[in-house]
């Protein structure tokens, strides 16, 4: 999997809906430099890990069964 | 009464107040007394109904005091539940003027148990961090300890209790929130099985892992409001230790963790052998993506809520939780479904290990209390962010929703409360406070009272 583009989730922003965000904040997310928010990248990788896992025909979690 | 009643449980207090030793509206006044002195230094509140609760007080009588160990007990709540006539403001700049028209659920049933609601709690801005660091409301102070923090994100519910400004605090725990500060703070905290304490009412974090929980003096407190909390508590079977089979994780639960929290885990283990109950290793299910999983379902969650307020309020919120939202944008759909799905593994995998073993036994925090502004936390040569190291250990169990309740079994040679956290089966909620609880009655674990002098 390809290093995530700022392009990449601008157009996201602008083509799928959604809210407005700034670019600068798009772009801390691909490159961070304030610290607000780092290792996007890193979860992306982890969850590209975790789609390569067969969950066979598991459902998301629901609520609690009761006793 | 006097001040030192006011870092008694509610088990005695309810004492003092059945035997007209004090009176419900009195017990209040003291309450208020030490809010004045320590709301500012404590930041415990963001606002107060000190009316509607000497009105609650003046109502309290004899029959009511009879019926319910709560009537008459001042409480507070994090500032995320509504109560009628005052802001839900979610410690937000976003939501200042979000005027509550009626009471959260849970608030109505404390109001029926006759507890006596006295005001909001201070938070981390929505839930949105463990540190409990609030830019507009301020930071609250670990009462053990000024310079570090309570935790949070119940931050201001930690303080309130441990500070004695009133008996007990509800908090919201979607990773920890509760449990996490109630042990930086040497309180209790109790998360019960996911879905048991409804939510209506209370602004949402994330609807797959939001609990609502309860800080309190003590284990016996906790019983006591999860019983006014829930329909059909039932009563716990366990009278002793003998008989029950603890787990100890093999893995994770106690790695890169202060050596002190792992001496008192240690000591708290040799108590529960010599009392007869059974501690068994377990393994538990693989940890290395949980905080992945969590966070790809917290951060969609979050924003399909927050979605209704940043067209028009955007700019209100903070930095930090406007880039965790922008985040929550750029997952694709079916990697938050993915994660959703490993959480119902995670659930499988632990209800396997449950097949086993009645309890899971860990540190409740890998570390005491951060300095107030740490960023980082350095525990066995490794650094990691504040708010990670204090819900390490307690926010695989909210994607599993079994019941864990965190309560004090050490003092750190720092001057802060240690503490442990037991797990139960699904449902198990009343098994699991009783099993504390008689740690508790013990009192080989008592810790001494914060200096506030």
């Amino acid at each position: 999997m390809k290093k995530v583009q700022q392009q990449t989730l601008i157009g996201m922003r602008d083509q799928l809906g959604g809210y407005a965000w700034q670019d600068a904040e798009i772009s801390e997310l691909v490159d961070p430099k304030l610290g607000i928010i780092t290792g996007f990248q890193d979860l992306l990788d982890q969850l590209e890990v975790l789609r390569n896992i067969d969950l066979q025909a598991l459902p998301p979690a629901g609520d609690i069964p009761g006793k | 009464m006097t001040d030192s009643l006011a870092f008694k449980p509610i088990t005695e207090i309810a004492v003092a107040l059945r035997s007209g030793e004090i009176g419900a509206a009195q017990l209040l006044r003291q309450y208020v007394d030490r809010i004045e002195k320590l709301a500012a230094s404590s930041k415990a509140f963001i606002s107060l109904d000190l009316e509607r609760a000497a009105h609650r007080a003046d109502a309290i009588d004899g029959q009511a005091l009879s019926d319910s160990k709560l009537s008459g007990i001042p409480y507070a709540c994090k500032d995320l539940f509504d109560a009628q006539g005052l802001a839900t403001t979610g410690g937000s700049r976003v939501l200042a003027d979000n005027i509550a028209q009626q009471d959260a659920e849970v608030v109505r049933r404390m109001d029926q148990a006759g507890a006596i609601f006295i005001g909001k709690n201070n938070l981390h801005e929505f839930a949105y961090g463990a540190t409990g660091e609030n830019e507009i409301y301020g930071t609250p102070p670990n009462p053990y300890d000024p310079a570090r923090l309570a935790g949070g994100s119940s931050s201001g519910s930690a303080a309130a209790v441990g500070y004695g400004l009133c008996a007990a605090a509800l908090g919201t725990d979607t990773g920890g929130s509760v449990r996490a500060p109630a042990a930086l703070c040497g309180l209790v905290g109790f998360k019960p099985t996911f879905g048991r304490i409804s939510t209506e009412g209370i602004i949402p974090y994330s609807w797959t892992l939001d609990h609502v929980g309860t800080l309190t003096r003590s284990a016996a407190d906790a019983a006591i409001l999860f019983e006014a909390l829930v329909s059909g508590c039932q009563k716990s079977e366990i009278e002793r230790f003998a008989g029950l089979t603890i787990g100890i994780p093999e893995t994770f639960f106690f790695e890169r963790c202060d050596s002190e929290i792992l001496d008192s885990i240690d000591r708290l283990m040799a108590f529960l052998r010599d009392a007869g109950a059974k501690l068994e290793p377990v393994a538990m299910p693989s940890m290395e993506y949980t905080r992945t999983v969590s966070l790809t379902v917290q951060m969609p969650e979050a924003l399909s809520y927050h979605n209704r307020y940043l067209e028009q309020r955007g700019e209100l919120y903070s930095r930090d939780f406007r880039a965790g939202l922008a985040l929550g944008q750029c997952l694709l759909a079916e990697q938050y479904i993915r994660a959703r799905r490993f959480i119902e593994s995670y659930r499988r995998d632990l209800n396997t290990v449950f097949n086993d073993v009645d309890l899971i036994l860990t540190p409740a925090t890998p570390a005491i209390a951060p300095p107030i502004g740490a960023v980082e936390v350095e525990v066995g040569g490794i650094s990691e962010p504040a708010g990670n190291a204090i819900t390490r250990y307690t926010s695989f169990f909210n994607m599993t929703g079994h019941p864990a309740i965190t309560f004090p079994c050490g003092m750190h040679s720092a001057g802060l409360p240690i503490a442990a956290q037991l797990v139960g089966r699904h449902h198990a909620d009343e098994d699991l406070i009783e099993t504390a609880r008689l740690i508790e009655q013990t009192r080989d674990f008592d810790l001494p009272l914060p200096d506030l002098r």
